[in-house]
């Protein structure tokens, strides 16, 4: 791989890191590899917003090789909204541009003083004045600096007025609205007073042998036009399954609350084909082009909401028209909010509001009820701003529930906003939300696919009826390992190509023979590093719940009447993942037997002379 | 008698079952197009079938036993090999996840299959409750 190059934004110290082979083939890259190279730095005191916190930009070893949907970066760090590990991954195309620039990843560590921005071009790096940039949002800071630096076709990462303000939610943004949303380094960036990163490169990234390459490169990439879930993201976007999900009672409702929603019919990524989409958008190399773009009338182009947009400012707060909902989410991605965790505190805001914990005199005069659209897109503003109750639903729902003494009320885990499968309709994403190493993510395992119906044959993820119990723990674990790998690669979940194309492609980018076997150890390796992380940072077993909504029944829709058994689901999966029962770290000997005796080391005296005897 | 899959017989019994199932009229009220289902060569088939259903808002107006699937231009055709459509005919294969895992294919308009999940569910359900007997 592509060395690291290393900044430290208080000495403005710019140095180059060579990453060992042997992580390389252990981890492959990403996230995983994210996490092997802060594990270290990781402390439980470490504040997220210090000088010291670290923020990891990586690429993984076929971002840029115009594979199938692999255009993808990670950025890696601790979480100021969970206190965890975070990672969030992003597509665009800001990703193969600084493999063409020269790098694999960016580590950034240290405080500027004043607002800068910095760039990359071709190998050489500069860091420069942002005070004149501070303040844009998201698409006009692209603009300014592709104007400033002169070349039209750089690409920029950076943050809107959220991140600026300490949102614990917000992001980082590239392109047309791609984002890295989740767990909040938005907020970590802004806290180094970095506006953005700007690359641009001319050179070619790194493939062990070409030729080859490009000959599954070209099968992958005809497999992935001809298959079915690339057909619908592409002529429907990830909101295709909207309807389905609303049918099934798995989407979301009035904040969790309620399962059927009579205008959620009008809400869906087919809807949305048939009434405001006007084009699509693609990631770097992208066969499926999965992003919508829309037209509300105004004859402006937009971004199209995705799912979890459309259910969070729609059905989440009973709003049945799309034209808001764009609007929501354009908002959101304009100030740097990822739309999830916002859309959650808005709801958990309406809730309050019509439990009468909330009143106007905290809302600054605002009526929250549900249906309506404008307060929402009011409570956006504040969030962003930090501005009266927008200071307070800034630090996320936990913090904000718990402000008015009613913590029990926010839908989250480990302080991480719930995506929108709600699991009393497909029962695996109760372990995937309570499991996940950053909170309750959907993206670390979409098991409500295979709760749906989607297999993985190959790799041991079979069907399982999508309201059984601690039958299908070791599944999700066996999802989850493989998922961990697409974050490793970082190939886009939607990318469906057979695990020997995935291995075929890594064998010949990087020189690994990995069997399918090896590659589900990566997985599972990198999924118990990120617990040992996590246990580091203070995560507890007693961490690992669901919130009281989602174990009590829905009373109507697809999913009325179940009650998840979540805790023989959990005991079943610990099991599995030879986790402690009380402590939640896992065994030595499973360490050990992942070829993690070091980091075994740090939690078991004698790990290493364990592994020799093994 | 219910008669046996795959039959001409069959074919027209689900024909009249889906035009007087008071479920599949309410689910399918908004459906509108005709598809062909494509069953490959596989166990007891030896040639291929296609079956062709003209389908509007809830009634099935049309079947037809094709000898080439090119008579007609349906807005979908549904392809899977005799072995998983006898599973799906039996009960032992869900239709969602039929799709889901490649095991049948689709092609046409994914914003109207997408939309009409519910309609194709509740015409395999119909399908199944006509067939007691696989060939």
């Amino acid at each position: 791989m592509q060395p690291i190059i290393r900044i430290d934004l208080s000495s403005q110290k710019i140095e180059t890191i060579i990453i060992p082979r042997t992580w390389e083939k252990d981890y492959l890259g990403g996230a995983s590899l994210g996490a092997r190279i802060l594990y270290d730095s990781l402390t439980k005191e470490l504040d997220p917003f210090s000088p010291e916190s670290p923020l990891l930009f990586l690429c993984g070893p076929l971002t840029g090789s115009l594979g199938p949907a692999v255009g993808r970066f990670v950025v890696c760090g601790k979480s100021p909204a969970t206190r965890l590990w975070a990672e969030s991954n992003c597509g665009g195309f800001w990703g193969p541009e600084l493999r063409f620039a020269g790098y694999d990843g960016i580590l950034i560590v240290g405080k500027l003083e004043k607002p800068h921005y910095i760039k990359i071009l071709d190998g050489e790096v500069s860091i420069h004045p942002a005070d004149h940039l501070w303040g844009l949002d998201t698409y006009e800071i692209q603009q300014r600096i592709k104007k400033e630096i002169q070349l039209p076709k750089s690409r920029v990462l950076a943050i809107g007025p959220a991140g600026e303000n300490l949102v614990v939610f917000s992001g980082l943004f590239c392109d047309h609205g791609r984002s890295a949303g989740r767990t909040g380094l938005g907020a970590v960036m802004g806290s180094k007073m970095l506006k953005a990163i700007v690359v641009k490169g001319s050179g070619k990234i790194p493939i062990f042998q070409e030729e080859a390459f490009k000959t599954i490169r070209s099968a992958s990439n005809r497999f992935l036009k001809d298959d079915i879930y690339a057909k619908v993201f592409h002529q429907v976007g990830t909101a295709s399954s909207a309807d389905y999900s609303d049918y099934l009672g798995i989407m979301p409702k009035k904040y969790y609350s309620q399962g059927y929603f009579e205008g959620a019919g009008n809400i869906s990524g087919s809807k949305i084909s048939e009434t405001i989409l006007v084009g699509t958008s693609a990631c770097h190399g992208c066969v499926i082009a999965c992003g919508r773009v829309v037209d509300l009338g105004d004859g402006k182009e937009r971004k199209g909401a995705e799912y979890e947009t459309l259910v969070g400012f729609g059905p989440n707060l009973l709003i049945s028209d799309i034209n808001s909902i764009v609007k929501l989410g354009e908002a959101c991605d304009l100030f740097g909010l990822d739309t999830i965790s916002t859309s959650n505190i808005i709801g958990l805001a309406y809730k309050l509001f019509e439990k009468g914990i909330l009143d106007v005199n905290n809302t600054g005069g605002l009526k929250l009820a549900w249906g309506h659209s404008e307060e929402a897109m009011e409570l956006i503003k504040l969030i962003s701003s930090r501005t009266g109750l927008g200071n307070l639903m800034a630090e996320g729902s936990r913090s904000f529930a718990r402000a008015f003494g009613v913590e029990d009320e926010a839908v989250q885990v480990n302080r991480l906003e719930l995506a929108y499968h709600d699991p009393r309709g497909a029962s695996g994403m109760s372990l995937v939300y309570a499991t996940s190493p950053r909170g309750a993510c959907h993206n670390k395992s979409d098991y409500f696919l295979v709760d749906w119906g989607q297999t993985f044959e190959t790799v041991g993820v079979n069907y399982y009826k999508r309201q059984d119990g601690a039958e299908k723990a070791e599944n999700v674990a066996k999802h989850q390992n493989y998922r961990t790998v697409f974050d490793a690669l970082v190939l886009c979940i939607f990318s469906s190509v057979p695990v020997e194309m995935i291995l075929d492609l890594i064998r010949f980018a990087t020189g690994f023979d990995l069997s399918v076997k090896d590659l589900l150890a990566a997985g599972e390796r990198s999924w118990n590093l990120k617990r040992c992380i996590n246990i580091r940072l203070g995560l507890k077993k007693s961490d690992e719940k669901l919130p009281k909504d989602l174990l009590t029944p829905l009373s109507d829709g697809g999913s009325a009447g179940f009650i998840i058994p979540f805790d023989e689901m959990m005991d079943a999966y610990y099991e599995i993942r030879h986790w402690d029962k009380v402590t939640g770290l896992p065994s030595q000997s499973k360490l050990v037997e992942l070829g993690m005796s070091e980091i075994a080391g740090d939690f078991y005296p004698g790990s290493i002379q364990l592994a020799k005897e093994v | 008698m219910k008669p046996k899959f795959p039959s001409s017989e069959w074919l027209n019994t689900l024909c009249d079952k889906l035009n007087n199932d008071p479920h599949y009229a309410s689910i399918a009220v908004k459906w509108e197009g005709d598809m062909t289902i494509i069953v490959e060569p596989g166990g007891a088939l030896k040639e291929p079938l296609y079956y062709y259903f003209d389908l509007w808002h809830g009634k099935c107006r049309r079947v037809a036993e094709l000898k080439d699937p090119q008579e007609e231009k349906p807005i979908f055709v549904l392809t899977a090999g005799y072995e998983n459509i006898s599973k799906i005919m039996k009960g032992e294969l869900d239709p969602m996840q039929a799709m889901l895992s490649r095991k049948l294919k689709v092609q046409g308009n994914m914003v109207i299959m997408m939309k009409n999940v519910p309609t194709v569910l509740d015409f395999v359900r119909c399908a199944r409750e006509v067939t007691t007997e696989i060939l």
